[in-house]
C-alpha cells in the first residue's frame, strides 16, 4: 500500500513538472446554510452545537462526521451558546437589540438537554456573551452590565453594570453575527476563570472573573489596532489571548502578535496548554508594510507559541475563522466558526497530513579565490510526519542549479551553483530557494542560499545564523557575545572562543535590543511587540522575573547607566508616540518620567539608547534628527540638539565623553565634531575601543563591507579600508534593506539604528553582524601578514606518514591562518577561516584552521607524488612535495580514558576503548577506528559525509593480525556519517595469544600500522 | 570453571579411595581476610589485594583412626579485588572458589564431647574477576589492571579448631584456616616494571554445623 501510494504521489509530482502547483488545505469545512454566531462542544453526546444567528437555529453537528444531524429551532437571533459543566443545560443567548426596541426579545433560553424542555429567562439588556461557571451558574455578559445566572432558579443577579455596548438590529449586507455582537465571553477548561470583551465601536470594555474567589476585574481601554472579541484562556486561567493580545488577568500586555492588524471579522483563536500552543488565524501586515495592508488574504491557521506567540507553523486553510474556536478535551479536534459555518481541524493527527520541512534554513555555497569549480551543498527535504509528500524546489537565479528539482519526500537534493556565473559577486548574495507542494498543507519558509566568491584581500570568515538580527553585544566578563535574533523571538549566546552557539534564550515578541544591568550580571531585552523587557542571568543563563512597563508602553531600547536603567519605548498611550521610562529593576515595573530634564517627555519611538561603558551617560538618538544625553552625575537630561533632519545607522558612547550617530562623530555636549569618510558606503556598525574604536560600512548588502579603525586625533578620518568578506548588516531603514529570506514571524519591524560591530573584551578579535550571520575578524586583520610556510604533511590519526586518499591529514607549518577556526559545516568548506589548500591543483576540504596546523582532508582523486599549496591573506606558500599512497591505515590516537589521553581508538563490545584495564578477549568483536583506508566503492566526494546506505567499503581489503592471528574482518570502510574516519570491525578468534602487549598488526596494500594491546581470556 | 569441576572430581575419587570407618558433612559460613600485596616500581607507594568478604561452603569428612582423620572442602569466597594509595581505593568485583582435601589431627576419640584439631592440606584456589571492565579505572594504569577473567592457583591450608558435639549426631566446629596461594597476577595484573610480593594468605574463620553417620 505504501508502495501504491509512492507510485501515485511520483506519478502526482511528474505531473507537477508543467504545472503550477496549488497548496493543499487542511480542514474541513461544514455549511450550515446561514451564518454561524457561536458554538458548543458536548464532547459526551458527540456533538458540537451551532448557533445559527440568522436562521435561528442550534445546529447539532455530529463529531463523528461532521454532518448536521438535527436542528433544533429556538426563539431568534442565537448570537452565544455555552453548555453547563454536567452537559445537562445548553444556554442560548438572544441578541434582541433592534430597532423596534422590544426588551423582551433581550433573552436567554435554557434547553434541558435530557427532557428537552426550554426555558426563556429575560434579561432586560442585550445578551452578549455567556458561559457557565464551575459552580454551575452561568455568566452573562449583556450590553449593560453582567449578570450571574442560576439556572436551576432562574435566578439572575447583577454584578456589573457599564454602558451600552449593542448594536440594532438590521444591519447593513455582508455582515456577520460577530460583527453585531461584538462580544465574546470565555472560560478555562475547568471554568474558574472567565475572560470577557465587548466592544461598542470606539472602546472595549475588558472583563476577567475569578469565580473561585468571586473577584471580578474590568476596564476600559481602547486597544490600536484593536482585537477582535476572540479568547482563548490558558489552562490556568492566567492568562488569555484576546484577539492578537496575550494578557493577564489585569488587562498587562504579556505579548502581542507582531505586525498585526485589525480585523472587521477575520480571525479566532484556541489555547493547548498541555501542548504550550495556541491555533490561531491572526491578520498581519505584509512585510515591512506601513500601511496596514494585509499580507495575503489566503486563509491561514497558525500554530504559535503560547508564550511569545512566535509562529511555529503555518497552515493553509479552506476559509477564514470568524469566530470562537474550541478544542476537544482531549486536543486532537479543533471547530472554529467560520464563513462557511463552522470548520473542522484534525490537529491531533497533524502528523497524518503532508506537510514540507527542509533541513537547513541556510545553504552556504563559498566559493574560493583556490578553487573556482563549481560548489555543490545537499538539502534534505522531509515531511515531518514521515509520510511521502511531493515537492517542489525553485529558484529563479541564473547559476544556480537544484537537483532534483522535484519528487517525494524524503528526499536529498543537491543544491550546485555555478561561480562562474557569480564571479564578480564578492559579497554575499542570497537567493531565495522556494518549497511548494501540491499535497502539503503548510507553507514552509523558502530556503536562503548564500553565495559568496571572496578574493584574498578580503578579510573575514561569516558565520550563517539564518534569520533577521537586530543586535550584538560582546560580554564583558564572560567570554560570550550575544545576538538578537528578532525572527525567531531569540537571543543567540555564544562562545567567542571559537564562535560556536552555545544556548538560545527565549524571548517575549519581537525583541529589539539587549543591555547589560550594569553590575554585568543580568541581560535585558527589549520587545516591540511585549509591554515588558525579559531578564536573563547571565551566569545561570535562566530567565527570571521580567519588567512590566505600564499600559501601551513597548521598551525596544534599554541602557543602564551608574545610576539608573531608562527605557525607550514605543507608546501608543496618551503619551505617544514614545517616551523614555525609568526602570526599577527590583521592583521590575518601569514608569514613565514625568520629564527629560528641562525637556518634555515625548521621544521618537524608533530612537535608541547607547549606554557608556563607564556608567556616566546614555546617548539617545533619534531618527528625526533629535540627540539627547543623560548624565549620571546630574540624574537627568542634559542636553537635547537637533542639528541633523535625519540619523540612522551605528550608534556608540564612549567612556571619553565622544559619541558617534551614523558618520556623525558628537562630542561631550553632543555637538557635532567630526564627520566620518562616507565614500565607502553607509554607516553599519561603530565600537569604541579606548578613546578608538571599529567601524563598517558598506555600499550594499551584495557588496564586501569595509572595516577600518577610527583614530580620535584625527576627528574626521579613519584608518586603512579593508574589505570584508561579505557586508555587514544595514539598518532596517537604509536602502536596499528587506528582511532576510526564511526569516520567522517575528521579522518586520523596522531598525533604524543597529548595533552590529562588537570587539570582544580580550581583544582577540572582532564580530560583525553581516548579512549571512556574523563575520568574525581577527583583532589585526589589517596587520601585514607574512605568507605562509608548510613544513609537514601527516596523517591526522597518529601523526605520521604515510598518508593515502581520501584520509585526514594534519599539515605543519607558519602563518598558516591569522584565525583558530574550527568548522561543523557538511560538507567540509574548502576554504576555512581565510585559508586554503590545494593538492596538485585540487582543493582539500578543511576541519580547522590556526596559524601553525590546519587539519583536513586529502582529496580521493590525487596520489603518488603530490604538491601541496596554501593560500591565505599573506600570500600563496612554496609548494610542498610528498607521496600520497594508495592505502595508509593508521589508528587514531585521540582516545581518553579518564586523565588518560592520546590513546588507540580501538573499542570492544562494551563501546569502551580497550586499555589495559578493558582488554581484548578472545569472541569480542572489536571496532578500530583509523584513517587512510583509500578508496571506497561506492566512491565518495572529499569533504561529504559517508553514507549509511549502501555503505563505502575500502576497495584494497586491509588484513588484521592479533599476536600473528588473523582477525575475520566484518567491514572496512568509511564510518556512515563522518568525513574521511575509516572503521574496521572484527571479531578476536580463541586462539590469540594472551598478554600485556599483544602486537595489533592491520596491513593493506603494502603499508601496516602495529600497536599493542592486553589480550585476556 | 572446567578446571573447578575437573578438581572436585579428582578429589572426590581420592576421598573415595580411602576406606572410611565413619563419615561426617557439614555446612560452613565464615569470613575471608586477605593479606594485601605491597607493590612495588610504581610512581607512589601502594597495595594491591582483595577486601574482606563472606565465605560460605561445606566438606565431606571420615575418620579411620583414633586421631587422624581426612576431609574435603569445598568454599565461595566474597573477594573484591582492590588497589590502594595515598587514601584512595579502587575495587572490582570479584570472588573465589576453593577446593581442598586436608588430614585431620585430632586429640580426642570421635566419641568426645570436645574435640580439638588441627587441618594440614592442599588443593587449588580460583581467583574470579566479576566487575564490568571500564577504559580507565581509578589507580590501575599506575600499579595494575582489574582484570574480568578467571584464574587457578595452587593452595596449601592449614588450620585448627574446636568441634562441639550438640547430640549424638549434629555437632558444631568453630575454626580459621589460612589459604596460602601466590599472588594472582593475571587477575590484577602489575603494569610493565611494577612487582607485587609474591604470597597471598587467606586467613578464613568459619563456623560449621556437622553431622555425623
Amino acid at each position: 500500500m505504501r508502495w501504491n501510494n509512492c507510485l501515485i504521489m511520483t506519478a502526482f509530482a511528474a505531473l507537477l513538472g508543467s504545472s503550477p502547483s496549488v497548496a493543499a488545505n487542511f480542514g474541513t469545512v461544514v455549511p450550515i446554510g446561514g451564518h454561524a454566531s457561536d458554538i458548543a462542544l458536548d464532547e459526551s453526546r458527540g456533538v458540537l452545537y451551532i448557533a445559527n444567528f440568522t436562521a435561528n437555529r442550534i445546529e447539532v453537528m455530529s463529531t463523528a462526521d461532521f454532518s448536521i444531524r438535527t436542528s433544533m429551532n429556538v426563539a431568534p437571533q442565537p448570537g452565544a451558546l455555552s453548555l453547563s459543566p454536567d452537559s445537562k443545560y445548553l444556554l442560548v443567548a438572544h441578541y434582541g437589540s433592534s430597532e423596534t426596541g422590544d426588551p423582551s426579545k433581550n433573552a436567554v433560553t435554557l434547553i434541558n438537554l435530557i427532557d428537552n424542555t426550554r426555558q426563556t429567562f429575560t434579561t432586560g439588556d442585550t445578551p452578549l456573551g455567556l458561559a457557565f461557571l464551575a459552580d454551575g451558574t452561568a455568566f452573562i455578559v449583556t450590553s449593560n452590565g453582567i449578570l450571574l445566572f442560576d439556572p436551576i432558579s432562574g435566578a439572575m443577579r447583577t454584578v456589573a453594570t457599564f454602558a451600552t455596548l449593542a448594536k440594532t438590529l438590521p444591519v447593513d449586507l455582508a455582515t456577520f453575527p460577530t460583527q453585531v455582537i461584538l462580544a465574546t465571553v470565555s472560560t478555562n477548561p475547568d471554568r474558574t476563570f472567565v475572560y470577557a470583551i465587548a466592544d461598542n465601536g470606539t472602546a472595549q470594555a475588558f472583563i476577567s472573573y475569578d469565580a473561585r474567589r468571586g473577584a471580578l476585574y474590568a476596564m476600559g481601554l481602547v486597544a490600536v489596532p484593536k482585537p477582535l472579541p476572540r479568547i482563548g484562556v490558558a489552562a490556568d486561567g492566567s492568562w488569555a489571548l484576546i484577539g492578537q493580545y496575550r494578557v493577564d488577568a489585569v488587562a498587562d500586555n504579556l505579548a502581542q502578535f507582531p505586525n498585526s492588524i485589525a480585523s472587521t471579522n477575520i480571525g479566532g483563536n484556541a489555547v493547548d496548554s498541555r501542548a504550550g500552543v495556541i491555533y490561531a488565524q491572526i491578520i498581519a501586515a505584509a512585510a515591512g508594510s506601513s500601511s496596514g495592508t494585509a499580507a495575503s488574504t489566503t486563509p491561514v491557521l497558525n500554530t504559535l507559541d503560547a508564550e511569545n506567540l512566535l509562529v511555529k507553523e503555518s497552515l493553509s486553510i479552506p476559509e477564514n475563522i470568524t469566530g470562537r474556536m474550541t478544542l476537544s478535551a482531549d486536543a486532537g479536534l479543533l471547530y472554529a466558526v467560520s464563513d462557511s459555518g463552522v470548520m473542522v481541524f484534525p490537529v491531533g493527527r497533524l502528523n497524518q497530513q503532508h506537510r514540507l520541512m527542509a533541513s537547513v534554513r541556510d545553504v552556504v555555497a563559498r566559493g574560493t579565490f583556490c578553487n573556482r569549480n563549481a560548489i555543490t551543498q545537499t538539502v534534505t527535504i522531509t515531511d515531518p510526519g514521515g509520510g511521502n509528500t511531493d515537492f517542489q524546489l525553485s529558484t529563479d537565479t541564473q547559476g544556480v542549479t537544484i537537483s532534483p528539482s522535484s519528487g517525494i519526500t524524503p528526499a536529498t537534493v543537491q543544491v550546485r551553483v555555478d561561480p562562474t556565473a557569480f564571479q564578480n559577486q564578492n559579497g554575499t548574495l542570497s537567493v531565495a530557494i522556494t518549497i511548494s507542494s501540491a499535497t502539503a498543507v503548510n507553507r514552509p519558509l523558502p530556503i536562503r542560499l548564500l553565495i559568496n566568491n571572496r578574493n584574498p584581500d578580503q578579510r573575514g570568515t561569516f558565520v550563517s545564523v539564518p534569520g533577521y538580527l537586530t543586535d550584538l553585544l560582546a560580554d564583558p566578563v564572560r567570554n560570550r557575545f550575544y545576538i538578537v535574533a528578532q525572527d525567531m523571538d531569540q537571543v543567540l549566546v555564544f562562545d567567542s572562543t571559537n564562535y560556536s552557539q552555545i544556548a538560545a534564550l527565549k524571548t517575549s515578541a519581537t525583541p529589539t535590543q539587549i543591555a547589560f544591568t550594569f553590575d554585568r550580571k543580568y541581560l535585558v531585552i527589549g520587545h516591540d511587540n511585549a509591554q515588558q523587557a525579559w531578564v536573563y542571568d547571565l551566569d545561570s543563563l535562566q530567565r527570571l522575573d521580567p519588567i512590566q512597563f505600564p499600559p501601551g508602553h513597548y521598551p525596544r531600547s534599554i541602557a543602564e547607566s551608574g545610576k539608573t536603567m531608562l527605557a525607550l519605548v514605543r507608546s501608543v498611550a496618551a503619551d505617544a508616540p514614545g517616551t523614555i521610562d525609568r526602570i526599577d529593576f527590583v521592583a521590575r515595573n518601569g514608569i514613565a518620567m514625568p520629564s527629560l530634564g528641562v525637556y518634555k517627555n515625548i521621544v521618537s519611538p524608533a530612537g535608541v539608547l547607547a549606554p557608556a561603558p563607564n556608567g556616566g551617560a546614555i546617548l539617545a538618538a533619534m531618527p528625526d534628527g533629535n540627540v539627547m544625553l543623560y548624565d549620571s552625575n546630574a540624574d537627568t537630561f542634559t542636553v537635547s540638539r537637533k542639528d541633523f533632519t535625519t540619523l540612522s545607522g551605528s550608534y556608540a558612547a564612549s567612556s571619553y565623553n565622544t559619541y558617534v550617530v551614523g558618520s556623525n562623530l558628537l562630542n561631550a555636549s553632543l555637538v557635532p565634531a567630526g564627520v566620518l569618510e562616507t565614500a565607502s558606503g553607509t554607516a553599519s556598525g561603530f565600537a569604541f575601543i579606548d578613546q578608538g574604536g571599529f567601524r563598517t560600512t558598506t555600499s550594499s548588502l551584495t557588496a564586501p563591507g569595509v572595516i577600518e579603525s577610527f583614530d580620535p586625533t584625527q576627528g574626521t578620518a579613519t584608518g586603512k579600508p579593508t574589505r570584508l568578506v561579505e557586508a555587514p548588516l544595514l539598518s532596517s531603514t537604509s536602502a536596499a534593506v528587506s528582511f532576510p529570506i526564511g526569516s520567522g514571524s517575528g521579522a518586520n519591524v523596522a531598525m533604524n539604528f543597529l548595533r552590529s560591530l562588537a570587539p570582544l573584551y580580550d581583544r582577540s578579535g572582532i564580530i560583525s553582524l553581516s548579512v549571512s550571520g556574523f563575520t568574525v575578524l581577527p583583532w589585526s586583520y589589517a596587520a601585514a601578514v607574512a605568507p605562509p610556510k608548510i613544513t609537514a604533511v601527516v596523517n591526522a590519526a597518529d601523526g605520521k606518514l604515510p598518508v593515502a586518499p581520501g584520509g585526514l591529514i594534519s599539515v605543519y607549518g607558519e602563518q598558516m591562518s591569522p584565525v583558530n577556526l574550527a568548522t561543523s559545516e557538511l560538507p567540509l568548506p574548502t576554504a576555512l577561516g581565510e585559508s586554503c589548500l590545494t593538492v596538485n591543483g585540487v582543493s582539500v576540504p578543511l576541519l580547522f584552521v590556526s596559524s601553525q596546523q590546519i587539519n583536513g582532508q586529502l582529496p580521493f582523486n590525487v596520489d603518488g607524488n603530490a604538491q601541496m599549496t596554501l593560500r591565505t591573506p599573506g600570500g600563496i606558500s612554496d609548494n610542498f612535495n610528498f607521496s600520497i599512497l594508495p592505502a595508509a591505515p593508521s589508528v587514531f590516537r585521540s582516545g581518553m580514558a579518564g586523565p588518560e589521553t592520546d590513546l588507540a581508538t580501538i573499542t570492544r563490545d562494551n563501546g569502551q576503548l580497550v586499555t589495559p584495564t578493558n582488554p581484548v578477549h578472545p569472541g569480542d568483536t572489536i571496532v578500530i577506528w583509523a584513517t587512510g583506508l583509500g578508496h571506497t566503492s561506492p566512491a565518495i566526494d572529499a569533504g561529504i559525509p559517508s553514507p549509511a546506505d549502501p555503505l563505502a567499503s575500502a576497495v584494497i581489503h586491509p588484513t588484521v593480525t592479533l599476536g600473528g592471528v588473523g582477525l575475520n574482518i566484518l567491514y572496512a570502510g568509511l564510518t556512515p556519517g563522518s568525513v574521511g574516519l575509516n572503521q574496521i570491525n572484527a571479531t578476536v578468534p580463541g586462539s590469540v595469544p594472551l598478554g600485556l602487549s599483544i602486537p595489533l598488526v592491520i596491513s593493506q596494500g603494502g603499508s601496516s600500522t602495529t600497536l599493542n594491546v592486553r589480550v585476556v581470556k | 570453571m572446567k578446571t573447578l569441576l575437573r578438581s572436585i572430581l579428582v578429589l572426590t575419587a581420592a576421598a573415595a579411595a580411602c576406606f572410611a570407618q565413619k563419615w561426617e558433612f557439614g555446612g560452613t559460613a565464615g569470613g575471608s581476610f586477605l593479606n594485601s600485596s605491597s607493590v612495588s616500581g610504581g610512581p607512589g607507594s601502594a597495595t594491591a589485594g582483595f577486601q574482606s568478604g563472606g565465605v560460605f561452603g561445606g566438606y565431606v569428612g571420615f575418620s579411620q583412626y583414633k586421631h587422624i582423620g581426612g576431609e574435603i572442602h569445598y568454599a565461595y569466597l566474597q573477594s573484591n579485588l582492590k588497589l590502594t594509595s595515598g587514601g584512595s581505593e579502587s575495587t572490582f568485583s570479584g570472588q573465589a572458589h576453593v577446593v581442598h582435601y586436608d588430614l585431620i589431627f585430632k586429640t580426642t576419640r570421635n566419641s568426645g564431647k570436645v574435640q580439638l584439631f588441627a587441618a594440614v592440606g592442599g588443593g587449588l584456589k580460583v581467583f574470579r574477576g566479576t566487575g564490568a571492565q571500564k577504559a580507565y579505572i581509578p589507580l590501575t594504569l599506575q600499579y595494575g589492571y582489574f582484570t574480568h577473567t578467571q584464574e587457578l592457583k595452587p593452595m596449601a591450608s592449614v588450620g585448627g579448631g574446636v568441634k562441639f558435639a550438640l547430640s549424638k549426631k549434629v555437632f558444631l566446629r568453630t575454626e580459621i584456616r589460612d589459604y596460602i596461594t601466590a599472588f594472582p597476577k593475571n587477575i590484577i595484573a602489575p603494569p610493565p616494571g611494577v612487582k607485587y610480593s609474591t604470597i597471598l594468605h587467606d586467613l578464613v574463620p568459619m563456623v560449621t554445623l556437622g553431622f555425623e553417620m
